[in-house]
């Protein structure tokens, strides 16, 4: 029994990661637990949109010179448009258009700017009361008028997870939100996206002078876990036999909620990131996680995610770093700029992540460094393949990779028109579009939203 | 005749000069001018001669830049390279002091670490001098910061009392800013008296390590950093300028645009992170990205530290810098003025006197990089310091050459690499 459920799981995981992305609606993809609860989130008005002659970063690998065809919040086409019927002309020409960026780690609303007053203030960054928070959402703490949503945005990126912390070894649920600043997150919840299951291991989630003292203790504290969780599924199982199918809601509401939530993990509903830093540690999680039909969706931080680029490939496990971190702690000792360069090379699914908010606004440098060093080892990377980093890769992290993070017909019209090439430092988004509607204009102070903390500051005063 | 050259060295005890350079076709960028077809010669570690479409020396090594930019090597502002070691590990850290009596007299000088891998990174990536600082302790006085020239000839600090920090922080002064500026003024007060009279009275704040510490501030030799972003402590920073007559900087400076003009007129300087544009704390809310641009343009002294929460800041330097410099220059800073905040600027901040550049006589401190130095994507293709070029070996391109795509197929693990 325990068997087959592990290769249903393991089934479901990769249809997800093998899907095409062309068309929306064939793809198997994680489906949100039973339990998540449902979006609050509208587009902002919107009009169908033409933007004429940009060179196009398409996400999925291409690059063009062309149009692009938004109506009603997808793209209807791309290349040369004859046809736009009543959509606004928008001369983009000279102008780069990416796919919305996608940072799948920051800890906006939960690690609240400005970091003032006591920690209970501005942090509720994960539940560190015991080794295992699976029962906490970290949405339940995320307060929406953080100003980092409003930056971020502002530097291109339209769709963020947020995650527990790294201080216990099962950290709870994430939240996957658009950067769209709403006064209650189920307003800012991305519709339909599935939640994911944090994990940390390592230096941060081992305590002392109580359980897990030791990365071994971590181990043996995650199989207890998950031994309890794969018995509820047996229950479960055994329940559907004497009732039928059909009989258990599957997933969610029943059981005790770590057991669900790590269940729900184990049969693919939440994409599972891991915090972790060291190879050795990487590659014993991967596979203890493999012991009880979990997998690894993605691994974040990794800064020696390089040594084992090809475990990481044939496993199918997705890496989310920084270019350039290193030395600040023991884990983080042999960081190399050529990480994520050596990880595509090896056909691993890499990207960009911030998980600070000052470089949440600079996903686009973080991968142009990143590139760069590639290119200066010999490998090649150019522009339409680094842009993956930031924008398809992830969305393949976070289970979205049919809805965003590539420009084809059909996609979520998540776009970003750069004032030129996105790779360098003196390009700025002009506009981002977010199902089609401009979210952020860098022309217009109206599309430019603005956190009410920083409403009437007057320290502000000429900045507004 | 070799050998005969060698020996009369060897007794004459001089150093074996660096062998004759010309950098040819380069694209110089000094912040003064940016002139493309340039021959920079370098001989006995100095430039000798800077001129368009000049011929190499005989017997000369020459560098062709291939029309690629060739700058000053750079240089920090404010960085913690040499002290903070290896980030967690506590015996590698020397960068603050929490307790015990040292506070202005807390020099980083012989904590500096001349083989931390921060400055063999620093080094390699085009960095050439650094400002080292203490952090905050528990006192207003975090300590005096040491400038060091990464030049491989043994210890780095090239002068041990370069500066000292002061931290007009309320909570290292019993709970209010106004009694860490009572106790900042005071230090100086006590550091002005006679020497006769400096240990003398029994109700002094200040042991002899501070008074020693402070004297060459207040006689105007060594500046005060004041460590600050908000608008109120800048303004009492420029005060504290005018009261007693001092050199003094603000590092940080998240909110001096609000005070530029009154900064300029001051001739206090700041060194600030062009990263800056979050409300990260109360005292960063006026937070903006064209801060450099607007200081600039009133006539503000300025250069850049470029933290990202203490991670750049001296793990990452020199990237960190040029990429602060490109975003400043991305948000209305001149290129030259950016470029000269990472090279030039930040003696000038300091000392009142830039540094000299790409100058005849001047040392031969030049990097040739594979793309503009202020995008963050570019790199160094030649780091030369005093007219020897540097190897470009380091702990990360071991790692990057042990683990290459290329080497996968190796039959022996990479340990034997």
């Amino acid at each position: 029994m325990k068997r087959a459920l592990r290769q249903i799981a393991l089934c479901l995981t990769l249809a997800a990661a093998s899907g095409q992305l062309s068309a929306q609606d064939n793809i198997s993809r994680p489906q949100p637990m039973p339990d998540a609860p449902a979006s609050e989130y509208r587009p902002l008005p919107r009009q169908d949109t033409l933007f004429v002659g940009a060179t196009i970063l398409d996400g999925a690998g291409g690059k063009l010179v062309g149009d692009v065809l938004v109506r009603d919040g997808r793209i209807v086409s791309l290349g040369k448009v004859a046809d736009a019927g009543n959509a606004v002309r928008i001369d983009a020409s000279g102008r780069w258009i990416t796919p919305g960026l996608i940072d799948v780690h920051t800890h906006y609303g939960s690690f609240i700017l400005p970091q003032g007053g006591s920690r209970e203030d501005y942090s509720d960054i994960v539940e560190n009361s015991g080794l295992n928070a699976a029962n906490t959402w970290v949405e339940h703490g995320v307060r929406p008028s953080d100003p980092a949503f409003s930056r971020a945005l502002a530097g291109g990126v339209t769709t963020v997870q947020i995650l527990p912390g790294s201080g216990v070894i099962i950290g709870g649920r994430t939240v996957v939100v658009h950067t769209i600043p709403a006064v209650t997150l189920a307003q800012m919840r991305f519709p339909g996206a599935p939640q994911g299951l944090k994990m940390a291991c390592g230096n941060n989630a081992v305590e002392q002078g109580s359980f897990p003292t030791s990365r071994q203790g971590q181990i043996a504290g995650l199989r207890h876990a998950l031994h309890e969780a794969r018995e509820l599924l047996d229950r479960r199982a055994g329940e559907d036999g004497k009732r039928g199918k059909g009989g258990h809601r599957g997933g969610g509401g029943s059981g005790d909620p770590k057991e669900v939530t790590l269940a729900g993990a184990i049969e693919g509903k939440l994409p599972v990131h891991l915090h972790c830093y060291r190879a050795d540690d990487i590659a014993t999680w991967i596979a203890v996680l493999e012991e009880y039909g979990v997998k690894l969706g993605t691994v974040h931080h990794a800064v020696e995610a390089y040594k084992i680029a090809p475990l990481l490939a044939r496993k199918g496990v997705c890496a989310a770093v920084w270019p350039d971190w290193w030395g600040f702690k023991r884990e983080a000792e042999d960081g190399i700029p050529e990480n994520a360069a050596f990880l595509d090379a090896a056909g691993a699914c890499v990207m960009m992540h911030s998980d600070i908010p000052v470089l949440g606004s600079l996903l686009n440098l973080e991968a142009a460094k990143a590139a760069a060093a590639g290119r200066r080892a010999g490998l090649d990377i150019p522009p339409e393949k680094a842009i993956r980093w930031i924008t398809s890769n992830p969305a393949k992290s976070l289970g979205l990779e049919d809805r965003v993070g590539t420009i084809a017909p059909g996609m979520n019209a998540d776009l970003v028109v750069w004032s030129g090439d996105p790779f360098s430092v003196f390009s700025k988004p002009d506009l981002v579009l977010i199902d089609g509607a401009v979210a952020y204009d860098r022309a217009q102070r109206t599309r430019q939203p603005q956190s009410d903390f920083e409403l009437g500051q007057p320290q502000r005063e000429g900045i507004e | 005749m070799r050998l005969l050259a060698f020996l009369l060295l060897l007794a004459l005890g001089l150093p074996a000069h660096a062998e004759t350079i010309a950098i040819t076709n380069a694209r110089l960028m000094d912040g003064e001018r940016d002139e493309a077809g340039m021959t920079i010669v370098m001989a006995d570690g100095k430039i000798a001669s800077v001129s368009r479409g000049g011929v190499a020396p005989s017997g000369a090594r020459v560098v062709d830049a291939g029309g690629r930019p060739v700058t000053p090597s750079l240089a920090a502002a404010a960085t913690q390279i040499g002290i903070v070691g290896m980030g967690s590990a506590a015996n590698t850290r020397d960068e603050a002091v929490s307790s015990g009596p040292a506070g202005a007299g807390f020099a980083v000088a012989p904590g500096v670490d001349l083989n931390d891998l921060t400055i063999q990174e620093a080094r390699a990536q085009g960095v050439v001098s650094a400002m080292v600082y203490p952090d905050a302790g528990n006192g207003v006085f975090a300590g005096t910061a040491a400038l060091l020239r990464l030049d491989r000839t043994g210890n780095p600090v090239r002068n041990a009392n370069a500066a000292v920090f002061a931290v007009p922080r309320g909570k290292n002064a019993g709970g209010s800013r106004g009694a860490a500026w009572a106790l900042i003024r005071n230090a100086l007060d006590e550091a002005k008296r006679p020497a006769s009279a400096a240990n003398a009275p029994r109700d002094d704040l200040l042991n002899p390590l501070d008074i020693a510490a402070l004297r060459p501030v207040v006689a105007g030799r060594t500046p005060i950093a004041i460590v600050a972003n908000r608008e109120a402590d800048i303004r009492q920073a420029i005060e504290l300028s005018r009261d007693y007559g001092i050199r003094v900087v603000v590092v940080g400076g998240a909110e001096a645009w609000r005070v530029a003009d009154a900064l300029a007129t001051s001739g206090v300087g700041v060194i600030l992170d062009p990263l800056d544009e979050l409300p990260f704390t109360y005292d960063t809310v006026g937070a903006r990205r064209d801060n450099a641009a607007i200081l600039a343009k009133a006539g503000v002294p300025i250069a850049f530290m470029v933290s990202a929460q203490a991670i750049y800041l001296s793990y990452d330097l020199g990237p960190a810098l040029r990429e602060g410099a490109g975003i400043s220059a991305a948000n209305g800073l001149s290129r030259a003025d950016a470029l000269r905040a990472i090279t030039s600027a930040p003696a000038r901040v300091w000392t009142g006197k830039a540094s000299p550049g790409i100058a005849v006589g001047g040392a031969g401190d030049v990097v040739v990089w594979d793309g503009d130095p202020l995008e963050p994507s570019s790199a160094p293709a030649h780091v030369f310091v005093g007219g020897r070029e540097l190897s470009k070996v380091t702990r990360q391109t071991r790692l990057r050459d042990r683990y290459h795509p290329s080497r996968s197929g190796d039959p022996l693990p990479p340990a034997y690499r």
